[in-house]
């Protein structure tokens, strides 16, 4: 190492490591207050679309809670991997997995509003039968879920108070873990405390198998449970599998334009570039897994509990986006990342990155969506409020998460592995 | 194989090759940018352990040995689509458990098996027919410093149907580049 080391001093000078002051200032204000008037603009929807509107704004707007829960929750979970194994590599891009995790407030305090929306609407959109009033869990209704056999016997897990306490209880695990490993990771900045690595490492093997059950448990509670009807053990991973391959890609794109940006020489190579496409395509094939497994195993096993889930999303219009998501998200990036040329290629591998979200973006609203259903049983279609739903809240993530990559440095700056990051090669 | 040896060794033998030892790492990496640059294409470089980076070095193409594994992967795909599709819903049409006679969803697991499988097998045929194994001899394993390579020995060995081969130029550049225990090898 130490051989090198004058060669590595200039990777870490403050120009290659620190954004300008003041960079990103109109960008996170401008990415953050269009998605606050998305946002607003579909709760006005809400209020003003009757029956079919505020269903329609409810659900695009959890799926917009959904996607930007997943980003923190899982960039979380990764950290707490890259801890554990002591890796050498991630060193110097881990840091930008740190901004996004200690985002969590921002789908918490969504997580609210989505709340009060509902009890809001379900009290102000006037429908003819109360069973169909606009609630996103119906079995909050009490006039939807009255005589019925299968909530009484989940009413034990499915009731509200036990609901707002399980759902306080993730947040609360994931914020503690999140301010843990960053206050850890930042302490090292200032004080250069090798041992705060280890600390690190104790706080992330307590902590994944914590993570694994909160964050498994809040995809059943928030996406299951949209159907109280339906189940699926396979849901939290699916929640866990989607996550963490859009945080991979979000990593890779935050990354892709800092080195755009004439950053991080040294300190995002081609290497680490390889080494990322190859954790994304892999994830992504998780993904693809995960989803068909699911599938397969209703689809072979016929029960109608189960298999309505899928009846629903192979009807009509949805059945378009049925086969649009496994396509976008899971075939066309397979193809296009599958070469090693091009893992280590910028353009590509953001433009695959780019592929990934957007079928990320079309899996979520596909496993949310078609749950509206109207008093006269038609599940509506796809519709303007849809777009402001949805990008409202992760362009408020977004904006956020602008704000933090640029308001520190953009490495670890004592990591102990940081030499290990800074001459990362792949040998094959 | 008719060969035309232009090269004999000393002894009025065709030769096959020309080997030269080397003491370490450092000084064969260095030899092996040389015969890179001065363009030869039928030599290599032995060592009794990994040399991170070497076939770079040597300016060694990426390996053809992927093209057998997609070609493998792509006929598993379509014989198992084939395959099932014309037992299940052309030649022995049953319908079991209400599902379609030409249901994707229970062929996948096959396809993805059969596409594994054979990619797996052209894989390793693609790596024997690129290597040239198995075969039970090879001149280079008649000298005692060749079969120290995989003890503690580091040789450089270019063959005398590369066509820049000169078999008295080379012995002199390989003494000059550090090489010591020149050997010529002949040719079975």
């Amino acid at each position: 190492m130490s051989a090198h080391a004058p060669q590595l001093e200039r990777y870490l000078e403050r120009e290659n490591i620190f954004l300008s002051e003041g960079a990103g200032s109109t960008l996170w204000k401008a990415l953050a207050g269009l998605g606050a008037i998305l946002t607003a603009v579909a709760v006005m929807a809400g209020f003003t679309g009757g029956e079919e509107g505020a269903k329609i704004a409810l659900h695009a707007l959890h799926t917009g809670f959904a996607l930007s829960v997943m980003l923190p929750v899982t960039a979380l979970g990764f950290v707490m991997i890259l801890n554990v194994v002591k890796s050498g590599w991630s060193a110097t891009i881990r840091r930008q997995l740190e901004n996004m995790m200690v985002l969590m407030w921002v789908p918490a305090i969504m997580f609210v509003g989505i709340l009060v929306l509902q009890y809001v609407l379900a009290s102000a959109v006037e429908v003819t039968d109360p069973k169909y009033a606009p609630y996103l869990w119906e079995w909050m209704n009490s006039a939807y879920v009255e005589g019925d056999v299968l909530y009484e016997h989940k009413k034990g897990f499915l009731n509200v108070p036990f609901f707002l306490i399980r759902s306080l209880i993730y947040f609360g695990l994931w914020a503690v873990l999140a301010f843990l490993l960053s206050n850890e990771s930042h302490s090292q900045d200032a004080d250069a405390d090798k041992w705060r690595t280890v600390t690190a490492l104790k706080i992330s093997a307590i902590g994944l198998p914590i993570f694994a059950f909160a964050t498994a448990f809040a995809g059943f509670d928030w996406l299951m449970g949209l159907d109280f009807h339906w189940f699926s053990t396979m849901l939290g991973v699916h929640f866990f599998a989607s996550g963490l391959v859009s945080a991979l890609c979000v990593l890779a794109l935050t990354l892709l334009v800092l080195r755009s940006l004439g950053k991080l020489h040294g300190c995002f190579t081609q290497e680490h570039m390889h080494d990322l496409g190859k954790l994304i395509f892999g994830f992504n094939v998780f993904w693809a897994y995960i989803a068909f497994s699911q599938y397969f195993l209703i689809w072979y096993a016929n029960i109608p509990e189960e298999t309505n889930f899928y009846i629903i999303r192979k009807a009509g219009e949805w059945q378009w986006v049925s086969w649009a998501v496994p396509i976008v998200h899971f075939a066309i990036p397979f193809v296009l990342l599958l070469p090693r040329p091009s893992k280590r290629n910028g353009l590509v591998l953001g433009s695959v990155c780019v592929i990934i979200l957007i079928g990320q973006a079309l899996d979520t609203w596909w496993m949310i969506r078609p749950e509206v259903v109207m008093s006269d049983g038609h599940r509506p279609g796809i519709s303007w409020i849809d777009f402001v739903g949805v990008f409202g809240p992760l362009l408020i993530l977004a904006g956020f998460y602008v704000r933090k990559v640029a308001s520190g440095p953009l490495i670890p700056l004592n990591d102990p592995r940081q030499g290990q990051a800074l001459t990362h090669v792949n040998h094959v | 194989m008719a060969v035309k040896h232009s090269h004999t060794t000393s002894q009025g033998v065709p030769m096959h090759a020309i080997l030269a030892e080397f003491s370490n790492p450092a000084t064969v990496t260095r030899a092996a940018e040389h015969f890179r640059d001065a363009g030869y294409t039928k030599w290599d470089v032995f060592s009794p352990m990994p040399i991170h980076g070497i076939e770079h070095t040597m300016g060694l193409k990426p390996s053809k040995v992927s093209y057998f594994c997609a070609i493998g992967a792509i006929a598993g795909f379509t014989i198992a689509v084939a395959m099932q599709g014309w037992m299940s819903a052309i030649d022995y049409q049953t319908v079991t458990a209400g599902k379609p006679l030409f249901a994707w969803e229970q062929f996948t697991p096959i396809i993805f098996e059969l596409s594994v499988l054979l990619a797996a097998i052209s894989t390793i045929a693609g790596m024997f027919i690129l290597n040239g194994l198995p075969r039970h001899h090879h001149p280079l394993l008649t000298s005692e410093r060749f079969l120290g390579a995989s003890d503690d020995k580091f040789i450089i060995a270019i063959e005398a149907t590369d066509p820049k081969f000169d078999a008295q130029g080379l012995k002199s550049t390989l003494e000059s580049l550090g090489g010591y225990g020149i050997e010529e090898i002949e040719e079975d």
